[in-house]
């Protein structure tokens, strides 16, 4: 099975990087300052569970090098646009997308660009950032969730996907819940996404506020409540795990969200909270929090555009 | 009539320096450093209204040079313990204090310590800095200052001169018949503003670039006006019509000096202005869901600041 990775960050490099050194046949597909980097120095993982520099194929062109079987999508939600862009050329009929963007935005698009059938869902769970060198530096977590949307079997690319991730070490892999799984990640990240965001710091400095909690368990109702309107709830157990690791008091959980926004970065405000809102109204829930939360979004968002932020 | 000014940070700064140009008997109490500084140097003020390098009299003893017919209180409310214990030396029987700070909670601090009949009701309408060496560097194209007796007594003589001196040094504003209903005025304003630029970390201009930045704005507006008149001191339609089309207006560059503070990662008077509000809200059984958020975030800002974890944060606007 040949498998095309687009974008070398913490959740595709770890990946491929990983699935390279277990012998899978893996391709990078970069733009051209990363794919000389890479080339010329490999891969470069830290990680706890092993340090790496991985001498990987990458591709500048997605035309090049396939056909692929799998192509995974590691690209940021405000990217997606050039990353469709640019993996149109390694699209071949029998060619499974498996996106590991956060929320639901992007699959509409997907699917009209490619068709639904080539499109299944996919999400990361590995914590990690860029170091300065473009080094992947990996902190722990490194599972991966993907699968067939609207349940059905899987096909066959995808359970070779899973094998695969067995192969290298990967935790998750192929899911038959993939749909609820995503909403599941959703919810937390929806939540932590907004609080940090709006409130500005870890959860431990949120809950050391007098009505930190509070406002951290009415915005995990308002997402949880989506995603019930959705047909996709989170189990009573799932929803007890998520709160209770974004209300533990000293805890430095933080969303990613928030560094990029002390960067003066770019963000995915409408993927993870505009559009949680937006389905929250469609459903005639009242999110407060949320609201609050994008009208934060949006403002930095026009503050970043007026070169307001340095 | 003899005035001291204690510290001489912006606001103090600017009107007890207008005032000294105006030939009032001005001292100022100040830090040994500080006070060291304007000594050699002289107060410099840097002002669309005219800059000047003023040898005013400065002091570092409150008990130094008095007795003293109006103290004017011009700090940050985080300061306010150390500056009563600063003045304190100062205040003799015929001495009225006129405190400017933002909201309404030190007034009752003020009443404790020193009796209400020493304290009347004031504000500062200005923007101001301190620069770089030092200067007191003036923003804003107005400079005013209110004061009065509170409940609307009639004025005492120390404050008829202490209008007069305005006058004559060119300072707006001046003696406020109506200083309770100014005050709550400006607090609504403030809060307001504080609470949104501060949660949504941007200009007004910035806030009203979102979708449902003006709903917010309008709606925390709603919620401060309706605190006000619980207390008795409801601004009316036209006192809030011209706040609500300033604070809403497109492209703005206008910003609470609070996110400044929070972007600096200094103090701020996040209780004072936003806190106490959202505290009174409650007192009353209003709803005020966007002051809740707000304290919440300024809260949440000084765990973090307490904890030495604002490194990072982006600079000023």
């Amino acid at each position: 099975m040949k498998i095309l990775i687009l974008g070398a960050g913490a959740v595709g490099g770890y990946w491929g990087a990983r699935l390279h050194q277990a012998g899978i046949d893996v391709t990078f597909l970069l733009r051209p300052a990363r794919a000389a980097r890479v080339r010329q120095e490999g891969l470069v993982v830290k990680s706890p569970k092993g340090d790496a520099v991985v001498p990987v194929k990458v591709v500048t062109d997605g035309g090049e090098g396939g056909p692929y079987e799998v192509v995974v999508l590691a690209c940021k939600a405000y990217d997606l646009d050039s990353a469709m862009d640019s993996i149109a050329p390694a699209v071949g009929p029998d060619t499974t997308i498996v996106p590991m963007l956060n929320g639901h935005a992007h699959f509409a698009k997907l699917d009209a660009r490619f068709g639904a059938a080539r499109v299944a869902g996919g999400l990361a769970r590995i914590s990690g950032m860029l170091g300065p060198n473009g080094e992947i530096l990996h902190s722990g977590a490194s599972g991966v969730s993907f699968g067939e949307r609207f349940g059905g079997a899987a096909r066959d690319s995808l359970k070779a996907l899973d094998a695969a991730c067995r192969q290298a070490g990967i935790d998750g892999g192929l899911n038959p819940e993939i749909d609820q799984d995503l909403w599941d990640k959703w919810v937390m990240l929806g939540t932590i996404a907004s609080m940090c965001a709006a409130l500005r710091g870890t959860v431990g400095d949120i809950v050391a506020a007098e009505e930190g909690a509070a406002v951290m368990r009415e915005t995990l109702d308002e997402c949880c409540r989506v995603a019930a309107a959705a047909g996709h709830a989170p189990s009573a157990k799932v929803r007890g795990n998520i709160e209770a690791m974004l209300t533990q008091s000293g805890s430095k959980a933080v969303a990613s969200i928030l560094g990029d926004m002390e960067k003066g970065g770019a963000v995915e405000a409408f993927q993870i909270v505009g559009d949680m809102l937006a389905r929250a109204r469609k459903a005639g829930i009242a999110a407060p929090n949320l609201r609050f939360a994008y009208v934060h979004l949006q403002t930095y968002e026009a503050r970043r555009a007026r070169g307001g932020l340095k | 009539m003899k005035v001291l000014v204690l510290g001489a940070g912006a606001v103090g700064g600017y009107f007890g320096g207008r005032l000294h140009q105006g030939g009032a008997d001005v001292t100022f109490l100040l830090r040994e450093a500080r006070a060291a500084k304007v000594g050699k140097e002289g107060l410099v003020l840097k002002s669309g209204k005219g800059d000047a390098v003023l040898p005013v009299k400065t002091i570092t003893r409150g008990g130094d040079g008095g007795p003293y017919d109006v103290i004017l209180l011009t700090c940050k409310a985080y300061d306010l313990d150390s500056a009563m214990d600063a003045i304190a030396p100062a205040v003799g029987a015929q001495t009225t204090i006129v405190p400017m700070l933002n909201g309404l909670a030190h007034l009752d601090t003020l009443d404790r310590r020193f009796g209400p009949e020493k304290v009347v009701g004031g504000l500062a309408r200005i923007g101001a800095v301190l620069g770089p060496d030092g200067e007191v560097r003036h923003t804003s194209p107005f400079a005013a200052i209110s004061f009065g007796e509170r409940s609307g007594k009639p004025a005492r003589p120390s404050l008829t001169a202490l209008d007069a001196a305005c006058r004559k040094a060119g300072i707006d504003g001046g003696l406020n018949a109506n200083i309770d209903q100014d005050l709550w005025d400006k607090w609504i304003m403030l809060a307001s503003l504080a609470a949104m630029c501060c949660t949504l970390r941007g200009t007004t201009g910035d806030i009203m670039a979102a979708e449902d930045g003006e709903a917010l704005m309008l709606e925390t507006v709603e919620e401060c006006r309706k605190v006000a008149a619980a207390e008795g001191f409801d601004p009316g339609e036209k006192g809030i019509a011209n706040l609500k089309t300033y604070l809403t207006q497109r492209g703005s560059g206008f910003a609470a000096s609070m996110l400044g503070d929070l972007e600096r990662g200094g103090p701020i008077e996040g209780r004072h202005v936003i806190g106490d509000m959202l505290a009174r809200a409650r007192r009353h059984g209003i709803a005020a869901p966007n002051l809740r958020v707000a304290y919440a975030v300024v809260q949440a800002y000084e765990a973090r600041r307490a904890r030495g974890g604002l490194a990072g944060s982006t600079k000023q606007p």
